[in-house]
């Protein structure tokens, strides 16, 4: 079932990109609604292939590589979603639709991984701790874009061609909108994310922090973000600084989500996940 | 009679060009007079904008270009071999045309913009106030008054176009996304500048501020859009509080540096600062549109919202070429038929010349002639040269309506030919 609704969300995906990025070329505002709308009929889709995987396996969907990225890609078409509901970055669905296609296929073409049914997966905490994290991922990443559109309408402003780019870039002052509404929301979100991690390391191992690479890169991002936030709101870089900035905190975020996740041994990289049985003393 | 334009416009000269060969206002009569004193130069018009420096001279037919062309160099510390490839020269026709195509804003930075006629208007009014103007350019610039209201209400080349204005706005929405409950700043007073500040104020600007070297000007300006003004010191302050500052003052020197720029970006905390300098010499240092946060537009940078815009209007300036080329025509005409009067004169002379001559001759030899028998005499040889020039005459006058300038140009050339006026032609 959940597989099923894997490619159905992937087929709207791919379908729903195509026609906003033929509204990127085009600027019809046909090509865009329709676009829109096919992205959410994905995206409900993706919620519910999700919710499918979560009762199939018994535990949430998110204990493999393969499985992370599809709710990494989920999380970034919510994000792209909602907030567009509010500010209306047209240009956004061109850019975060094939992103998470992408994303999908790369989870499809990943190896599967049996779901490891311990009651240590079922927790509210760590239910808490893997959903508020990736939805912060996904509305940092949001954060990202928004950096790279705000440097690139930036530039063109300066390069004054009001050109192709210019025209369908949005205005600075929205793209503002949109990196500190992101920021925001997906800072506050990591928060929640690492505290239930917290409280549920405390809970399972007996400890709050155990120095694990995972754990150690989560603080760095966690800190980055929250020296930009800092630096938005108290120093007003909103510029082009605080764009760079945004940008190299994602890196440094990827490498949290992805490096720590694949290259560094510790009890939350995916190989281990699979043998983790938790309540280790 | 010869019709001679020279000048150069954002098309063909790069804004410093520009800015070195504006006179300022009030010396414009000044460097009119200087012209018309020029051998074979008879009237001159002078339009200088911040797009372009134009001088429309009609000169006798032999005045060489040259000397109007190291006219507009000298004193501005330009070679005119420098100046010379961004100029154009035009003569006659060409002439003509460009200052019909100018006055309908066909040439203008944003096609259709409506500011260039003024500006025109105000140039002949200095041109006539100072008197260098006379029959032909008196006569062409009422013309191209006609043509360009006839382009304007003929076409819709005017349409949305308001050009600095229209631009501004379109800029100030890709920084700011909505002008509304924005302020902005104004420095230095001129038309362009309360354009802009006006559509600013229709696009949502809240609050206007204006700087200006005279303090009553600045205040009467304020009292228009309900603001306040601020003197020239204040401007540093002032510009940690505003969100877009048009420029447009007559100060050689940059009013805001890129010192002022920084010290207010720290007060704005992030808030980006638009500058629009419409000024020329420029009064924003560009070092300006370098600073984060900073967006700098001078009046050269605004050419390329045009380009977005020339597509739609290039229906209606095909049209407006069309009633331009007519009226092109017409003057032209009217033109030649100035260069027939001093034939129908020389004929009318030469004629009389040779009469009173022969009756001289003749009264000569007859000398037992009454007072009366003299008086017939003369009515009778007065009848025969009438009516023998009067047929050339009409052959003239018939010849400058509704033929073309060249055939105009040609048949009086060979009338002058037939009755030997060569050296009177001139005069």
């Amino acid at each position: 079932m959940s597989t099923t609704l894997h490619w159905i969300t992937l087929a709207a995906y791919v379908l729903g990109s195509l026609i906003s990025l033929g509204f990127l070329v085009r600027q019809r505002q046909g090509l865009y609604r329709m676009g829109l709308a096919l992205l959410w009929l994905g995206f409900g889709l993706h919620t519910l292939a999700l919710a499918a995987a979560w009762v199939e396996g018994g535990v949430l969907p998110a204990t493999s590589l393969r499985q992370s990225l599809d709710v990494f890609s989920w999380a970034l078409m919510g994000a792209v979603l909602v907030v567009n509901l509010r500010l209306e970055v047209k240009i956004l669905g061109a850019l975060a639709g094939p992103i998470c296609v992408l994303l999908m296929l790369a989870a499809s073409v990943l190896p599967v991984v049996p779901s490891v049914k311990t009651a240590a997966f079922k927790s509210a905490w760590i239910i808490v701790h893997v959903i508020s994290i990736m939805a912060g991922y996904g509305l940092l990443a949001l954060t990202f874009l928004g950096g790279v559109l705000y440097l690139t309408q930036d530039r063109a402003l300066r390069a004054k061609k009001m050109g192709p780019v210019f025209r369908r870039l949005p205005s600075l002052g929205r793209l503002d909108s949109l990196n500190q509404a992101s920021l925001l929301a997906g800072f506050l979100l990591m928060t929640i994310g690492l505290i239930s991690g917290a409280v549920y390391a405390q809970m399972a191992l007996g400890s709050y922090w155990r120095w694990d690479p995972k754990e150690v890169w989560a603080l760095i991002t966690w800190l980055l973000y929250a020296a930009l936030l800092h630096t938005r709101l108290v120093q007003g870089w909103r510029g082009r600084r605080g764009a760079w900035f945004s940008v190299a905190a994602f890196a440094v975020l990827v490498i949290t989500f992805l490096g720590a996740g694949l290259l560094m041994p510790g009890y939350h990289s995916f190989s281990s996940m699979s043998g983790f049985g938790g309540l280790r003393p | 009679m010869k019709l001679q334009l020279i000048g150069l416009s954002h098309k063909t000269a790069p804004l410093e060009v520009r800015e070195c060969l504006a006179p300022p206002p009030e010396a414009v009569p000044g460097e009119l007079h200087r012209l018309v004193a020029l051998p074979g130069v008879r009237e001159a018009v002078m339009v200088s904008t911040c797009n372009r420096v134009e001088v429309l001279a009609a000169t006798e037919d032999q005045a060489d270009q040259a000397e109007l062309i190291g006219w507009l160099c000298s004193g501005r510390g330009q070679a005119p071999e420098l100046i010379g490839e961004h100029l154009y020269r035009y003569q006659g026709a060409d002439a003509v045309r460009h200052l019909f195509r100018v006055a309908s804003s066909l040439d203008s930075m944003v096609v259709g913009e409506p500011q260039i006629l003024g500006q025109i208007k105000e140039a002949y009014r200095t041109a006539t106030d100072a008197g260098t103007t006379r029959t032909v350019l008196n006569r062409l610039l009422h013309k191209t008054f006609q043509v360009a209201k006839r382009v304007r209400s003929e076409t819709n080349i005017g349409g949305a176009a308001v050009s600095i204005s229209f631009a501004a706005v379109e800029l100030a929405k890709k920084i700011f996304d909505s002008l509304e409950g924005l302020s902005a700043l104004v420095v230095g007073a001129g038309e362009m500048a309360e354009l802009a500040v006006e559509h600013l104020m229709a696009q949502g600007v809240s609050k206007v501020q204006v700087a200006n070297r005279t303090l009553e000007r600045a205040v009467e300006l304020a009292q228009g859009w309900g603001g306040h003004a601020i003197s020239l010191e204040d401007l540093g302050a002032v510009l940690g509080d505003v969100d877009i500052v048009i420029a447009s003052t007559g100060s050689p020197q940059a009013v805001i540096t890129a010192k002022m720029a920084r010290k207010a970006l720290k007060a704005r905390r992030g808030r980006p600062l638009f500058f629009i300098d419409i000024a020329v010499p420029r009064d924003v240092e560009s070092a300006v549109g370098e600073l984060d946060g900073c967006y700098l537009y001078d009046i050269d940078d605004l050419t390329s919202v045009v380009e977005a815009n020339r597509a739609g209007r290039a229906v209606e300036a095909g049209q407006a070429e069309r009633i331009v080329a007519e009226e092109v025509v017409k003057f032209m005409t009217w033109l030649a038929g100035l260069d027939a009067v001093p034939t129908i004169s020389a004929l009318a002379a030469k004629a009389e010349e040779i009469r009173t001559a022969e009756v001289a001759r003749t009264l000569k030899d007859l000398s037992e002639l009454s007072p009366d028998e003299i008086a017939a005499l003369d009515r009778l040889t007065q009848a025969l040269v009438k009516k023998l020039v009067h047929d050339p005459i009409m052959f003239i006058k018939g010849a400058s309506h509704g033929k073309s300038p060249d055939t105009l140009r040609q048949q009086l050339a060979l009338v002058r030919r037939i009755f030997n006026l060569e050296e009177n032609g001139g005069k």
